[in-house]
């Protein structure tokens, strides 16, 4: 199945739950990261319950930062 | 995870090389990169780290991630204490020359805040009765920026209607905060009732020993920051959309203040938190009983609990907390003297300034934390001369009893 991640196209296996997408895509420090799916923010809880469909648009966002450059 | 479980398990899944099954407290300042241009990487946003503790830290990131779970949140960051979480919202928030509503009978370390440090910048807050939810609309002029209020108010014990006054804030565009303290996740998640950031002070009921100061600051994703009256994180919004609130937060003012918690202390919320659901059960149940005990008891002249049938706040408890109205009660004794002779016979709670604890806690509100105000404004916050601020601990709730029939009887 693809997805769109942070713009760009990338293959997944499918059926997964944004928990197991962040494991499958072995995103760094996912206990740091928040999701957007289609433009809607998951509110925590939502991370386990809910699954990627085939197109789904998906970014990642990091807001732990400090530095210059985070704002 | 349902959230008795979370409050275990969330944001640590004894993920450490080492296994180990409690957080592991990364004491340290500072992180190392091997190359420079890693360094650069993370400091530029373009990768994932950590760089200072003073902006973040693995077990403070459990911390926040935890209590994000438990609060239905899209993101939360830890602060050094409770006043520090307040004072870093409402100053991301607000500019000189800018309004807020707050609720009357709150903390008097927060209405000091608002008052005095930031009326001193420019910030005017108009303080209303949450007995009469209309009177926030009326309080909003085109200078209001947020509505603040807490779950029960400490120490008045005001209910606010957590919805309505939530479609107000709505209806005015501006985000509303509300301090959970005295409530916790698990009397009332208020995210679900149309909270847009919640704030404890971690240092009570969480904490739930007494041993380490702390709060914290959830946004639940309720706010449309895109739309919102706040230039900067509107701004910012157009790259990281609705997370714009918490970066602007934690890169600007949480980053400028530094009010970050130490991972001890981080580490000490942790372990507070697995066991909070269990504790909070008991608060409430022994200060359920105690209250009915004091209402009873001639020599008393007045008691306020807002799970008491009857108190104003009744029905709102009934409704939006399933009936809990948490650890803490205050009672009046007819006059000052007999309060301090009350305080000073009881022999198992302790005198002190603090709540939340395992311990039953007393405290005289108007001779210590509400002495810097004079006597109209402490009547207008309802604090009494005869009062006595009760922070039910977790004893076997007939020592409780027993201990406040014996200083009842010395007070007389």
């Amino acid at each position: 199945m693809k997805l769109v991640i942070n713009g760009e196209e990338v293959k997944s296996k499918g059926g997964l739950s944004v928990s197991e997408l962040l494991v499958e895509q072995e995103v760094k420090m996912p206990e740091m990261v928040s999701v957007e799916i289609n433009g809607r923010i998951l509110r925590r809880p939502e991370f386990d319950t809910t699954v990627l469909n085939e197109g789904d648009k998906v970014e990642f966002l990091y807001f732990m930062g400090g530095g210059s450059g985070a704002e | 995870m349902k959230p008795d479980t979370v409050a275990i398990h969330g944001g640590y899944a004894c993920g450490d090389p080492s296994g180990a099954t409690a957080v592991p407290i990364h004491q340290t300042v500072s992180y190392a990169y091997k190359t420079a241009r890693e360094l650069a990487d993370v400091f530029e946003g373009r990768a994932p780290g950590y760089i200072y503790t003073r902006l973040a830290n693995p077990t403070t990131t459990a911390l926040e991630l935890r209590l994000t779970l438990l609060e239905n949140g899209i993101g939360g960051i830890a602060a050094s204490s409770g006043m520090a979480a307040i004072a870093s919202v409402v100053m991301a928030l607000l500019k000189a020359g800018d309004e807020m509503i707050a609720a009357g009978g709150i903390f008097g370390g927060t209405v000091s805040l608002f008052e005095n440090t930031l009326g001193r910048f420019g910030v005017k807050t108009h303080f209303v009765d949450v007995a009469e939810t209309g009177r926030f609309a009326k309080a909003i002029n085109d200078k209001t920026k947020l509505i603040f209020v807490e779950t029960i108010g400490n120490p008045r014990m005001d209910v606010p209607d957590l919805p309505a006054v939530s479609k107000i804030a709505r209806r005015a565009n501006i985000p509303f905060i509300v301090d959970s303290t005295a409530t916790t996740p698990f009397i009332v998640r208020p995210a679900d009732l149309g909270a847009d950031i919640v704030i404890h002070s971690t240092s009570k009921f969480i904490n739930g020993h007494g041993t380490a100061i702390g709060g914290c600051m959830i946004d639940t994703g309720g706010y449309n920051w895109a739309k919102g009256a706040f230039v900067d994180i509107k701004q910012l919004s157009e790259r990281v959309g609705r997370m714009a609130f918490l970066y602007h937060l934690k890169n600007v003012i949480y980053r400028d203040l530094g009010g970050c918690p130490a991972p001890m202390n981080s580490f000490l919320m942790l372990q507070g938190l697995e066991t909070l659901p269990g504790r909070m059960e008991k608060h409430c149940a022994n200060a359920a009983k105690l209250a009915a005990f004091l209402h009873e008891h001639k020599k008393v002249s007045w008691i306020n609990y807002p799970a008491l049938p009857e108190s104003r706040f009744y029905d709102r408890v009934k409704k939006l907390y399933g009936g809990k109205g948490g650890g803490l009660l205050t009672l009046g004794l007819g006059d000052k003297a007999k309060a301090f002779r009350f305080i000073d016979s009881l022999k198992l709670a302790k005198n002190l300034a603090n709540l939340g604890d395992a311990k039953t806690l007393v405290i005289h509100p108007a001779s210590t934390i509400f002495a810097e105000f004079d006597e109209d404004a402490r009547r207008q916050m309802g604090v009494s001369d005869d009062m006595v601020r009760v922070s039910v601990g977790l004893e076997d709730i007939e020592d409780i009893v027993k201990d406040f029939e014996q200083a009842i009887e010395k007070t007389f």
